[in-house]
């Protein structure tokens, strides 16, 4: 499967939709004082896990105080 | 009234500023996305990660327009209920904790606005990102699958908001009479489980707040029964006020439990 035959018009906002979730907890992730658990570890499960990642970092991780 | 408009805009500033009005409306728009683009490229998927034995042939269904959009609102049904309940389990329940009720509270603010503001808030972030996935899906599907009737459509959209409500106003009433903790317990319980119960013994009964998706469903495709779906919207809106009633009587109930 070469390139060409991507429909990048279609993959591309998904993608796109991706990487915004992913830099928006990064964000929030260096943004707050502290969380549930050691940051580092967040920030390895945001980058990694790509769609549930930040999803369970924003559920489970931050701290509302 | 003017209670409320300043109340709604404390609520708009915290959820700007915690994320939330840019986390939950992606989450929902992924998953609408998601779900059309991986069921047409299945073949495709297979072919690339799986291992297949040369010449194997699966004879992949062919899906309607109609049933790609009920299974992106069966993905909502999990993931997107599980967000919900969880990302607001704490809306009321938190700010007794953290001491920031304590600052409402010494101040001559009415319990209805309070609760309102919150639940709009809610409503706004919840049905609004419901609405930009289900769109951002329905596209998808029409260029990959197929044309959608929009009459249907609209039909659809609007009984399903009427379960959100019913969501909204579920984790909006644990929260005002429960903690963080047991509140989350109750919503996921009384949307998740019951809904699981309802599938599984649904059988004996037609008329229930937990049918609605299901028969939002019906709607979109155009084989509806018209007596226990108006029943069961009746229903539901009803169980949402006084739901909502509920939460302002346990907001004002639950003044002695703030930390201060």
């Amino acid at each position: 499967m070469d390139l060409e035959s991507i429909p990048w018009m279609l993959i591309l906002p998904f993608i796109i939709i991706q990487l915004i979730l992913m830099l928006v907890a990064i964000i929030d992730l260096t943004r707050v004082s502290n969380t549930n658990g050691p940051k580092w570890l967040w920030a390895l499960i945001i980058v990694l896990g790509n769609l549930i990642g930040p999803i369970i970092y924003f559920i489970v991780g931050r701290r509302n105080e | 009234m003017n209670n409320f408009s300043v109340l709604f805009q404390k609520e708009w500033r915290e959820n700007l500023r915690n994320f939330k009005i840019l986390w939950i409306p992606l989450v929902f728009l992924l998953f609408g996305i998601t779900e059309p683009l991986t069921n047409y490229y299945l073949p495709q998927i297979l072919n690339a990660v799986g291992n297949m034995p040369e010449g194997t042939v699966f004879p992949f269904p062919e899906f309607t327009p109609e049933q790609i959009v009920m299974a992106t609102v069966s993905q909502y049904q999990f993931i997107g209920m599980l967000v919900i309940t969880l990302g607001f389990a704490g809306i009321i329940s938190r700010e007794r904790k953290n001491g920031n009720a304590t600052f409402l509270y010494v101040r001559p603010i009415s319990y209805a606005s309070y609760v309102y503001s919150k639940f709009s808030m809610m409503c706004i972030l919840v049905i609004g990102s419901v609405i930009l996935g289900l769109l951002a899906n329905l596209y998808y599907t029409n260029v990959l699958f197929g044309p959608v009737d929009a009459g249907a459509f609209v039909g659809f959209l609007g009984t399903y908001i009427v379960w959100l409500l019913f969501v909204v106003s579920v984790v909006l009433f644990s929260s005002a009479a429960f903690s963080t903790a047991i509140a989350s317990v109750v919503s996921l319980a009384l949307v998740l489980f019951f809904q699981f119960i309802d599938a599984l013994l649904g059988a004996y009964w037609t008329i229930s707040p937990w049918k609605i998706p299901m028969y939002a469903g019906y709607v979109l495709s155009g084989s509806v029964d018209k007596t226990p779906f108006t029943w069961s919207l009746i229903i539901t809106l009803l169980l949402v006020v006084l739901l909502i009633f509920g939460a302002v009587y346990f907001a004002k109930r639950n003044i002695s439990k703030t930390k201060i």
